[in-house]
């Protein structure tokens, strides 16, 4: 009996820590093409508005590239699913399938190789938000100020681009350069004025300064750079894209583009967007 | 603000039920554990203390990336959308397994070698020595370092949503986000807060309950 006991222990002992440890090769689907598909899940960061973010009043997840996903998917058939990711994480995320795509104010540019690309379908622009009594009005002036960016973000990856020494040279003029988690930890920082700006894309600095107090901040008229949005796919993945490029390319043909972004127009998106003008 | 308290109790619920399901596997498998870990057998034995190395020694967070996944980088398999939820709790049960295994573990070798010497003088078995004498006491007293590793779970499931589980913190976030304002931060700090001192209140009822003694 005593032997019995110990010996069911250690095996129940073994059992449940080989059962922890493997239980998570049990997860399988099967992959399905353009022509069958029935969800089409596009991953996104929640904190990214006017693009993508959390409508508190209904619980929803709406915005620009949403809405465009939403009539893709409507006029294809697919059901769509909102799957708000970790933007750390969103190249696991792809890669093993368990979003079809990234659309969510996405750049092109620098990462044109990494991933199957549509038409860029967004003109965007990285620029300098710093507060209205700074005294800060041209780039120069930044130099010796603290600067804020989103980390592995187009701003960023702008002023680290070593094929445009201006931008390294402006970077190296800082007094330092902080990376926050998402934008509003940033603007957070902008406004306890522990930094003297935020460098970050031109829809969500638009949302930004609209949503807070009147004349508190100004975006400078300096760009840091120019570039342009559009949904990336799983490098390779071109039935997927042509289906989605096509129907997108559609909807600006009849209006519908231009429609839905008129519905984001406090936020710039019709002066921004580069298809159906 | 009302929705804004709306949405965030939907987040509640997501964290809460990380919080129990965790409780309920990791609570029995961390008793397994540690059984394994004071076991006679070498074999066994290191093979859990490697095991208990491995969950202490690596971030939460790292763990629930190499739980979701693993499935598709070491074996090729295609991640269903229903796994996201089940990786959670696997990650953080037997994270928590781990942690859980060394509070009992302390406890049963708190108990004096001369219990299990005179229940055997009067001749109960090793099973009901350990299940009759041995463990309610262990449990009177682990129950506050356990409590301590549950209020701990309860901020640590906002960990989820780095394999993209949106708990209460993440909805809280985005909110702030779009409404560009750092109040509803505050209020999740306040749900936090109510429910840690619920748990701990309930296990204040329990040591009390179990105090018969004094």
């Amino acid at each position: 009996m005593k032997k019995m006991m110990k010996r069911v222990i250690t095996a129940v002992v073994i059992m449940s820590v080989a059962l922890g440890l493997t239980a998570c090769g049990s997860a399988a689907g099967d992959k399905a093409g353009a022509s069958d598909r029935k969800t089409f899940t596009v991953g996104f960061d929640a904190e990214f508005p006017p693009y993508g973010y959390l409508d508190e009043s209904t619980g929803e997840y709406v915005g620009f590239d949403l809405d465009l996903a939403a009539e893709v998917c409507k006029r294809n058939g697919w059901e769509l699913k909102k799957q708000p990711i970790d933007w750390d994480a969103k190249d696991m995320e792809l890669n093993s399938g368990a979003i079809d795509c990234i659309w969510n104010g996405f750049t092109i540019n620098g990462r044109e190789d990494q991933y199957t690309w549509s038409v860029p379908y967004v003109d965007n622009s990285q620029v300098f938000v710093v507060s209205a009594t700074s005294g800060i009005t041209k780039k120069s002036d930044l130099a010796g100020k603290v600067v804020g960016v989103q980390k592995d973000s187009s701003a960023l990856a702008a002023l680290e681009d070593e094929e445009t020494p201006e931008n390294i040279e402006l970077k190296d003029s800082f007094a330092d350069l902080i990376q926050y988690a998402d934008y509003n930890t940033g603007f957070m920082d902008l406004e306890a004025g522990a930094i003297d700006c935020l460098a970050l894309d031109i829809g969500v600095a638009n949302f930004q300064v609209s949503q807070r107090e009147a004349d508190a901040y100004i975006i400078l008229d300096d760009k840091l750079s120019l570039e342009q949005y559009g949904v990336g796919f799983k490098l390779g993945n071109e039935e997927l894209k042509d289906t989605v490029e096509k129907t997108l390319l559609e909807m600006v043909d009849d209006g519908t583009f231009m429609k839905i972004a008129e519905n984001y127009s406090d936020f710039g998106l019709t002066d921004s967007v580069c298809l159906g003008k | 603000m009302s929705t804004t308290f709306m949405q965030l109790l939907s987040g509640m619920v997501v964290s809460v039920e990380i919080f129990l399901l965790t409780l309920l596997f990791a609570l029995p498998l961390g008793l397994a554990v540690a059984f394994g870990r004071m076991s006679k057998n070498r074999i066994l034995q290191g093979f859990v203390k490697v095991y208990i190395a491995i969950m202490r020694g690596t971030p939460l967070m790292l763990q629930l990336i190499v739980v979701y996944f693993a499935p598709f980088y070491i074996f090729g398999l295609k991640i269903s959308q229903g796994y996201r939820f089940i990786a959670v709790i696997i990650a953080f049960s037997i994270n928590y397994a781990a942690y859980f295994a060394e509070i009992y573990r302390a406890g049963i070798e708190s108990i004096p070698v001369g219990q299990y010497e005179a229940a055997a003088v009067l001749g109960y078995s090793r099973t009901q020595t350990f299940f009759r004498i041995i463990f309610p006491q262990v449990i009177k007293r682990i129950l506050p370092p356990v409590t301590n590793e549950t209020i701990t779970l309860v901020k640590d499931t906002s960990l989820a949503f780095v394999i993209a589980v949106a708990e209460m913190f993440t909805i809280a976030k985005q909110i702030s986000a779009k409404q560009a304002s750092v109040t509803v931060l505050m209020v999740a700090g306040l749900f936090y807060f109510v429910f840690n001192y619920v748990v701990a209140y309930i296990m204040e009822f329990f040591e009390k309950k179990l105090s018969y003694y004094r």
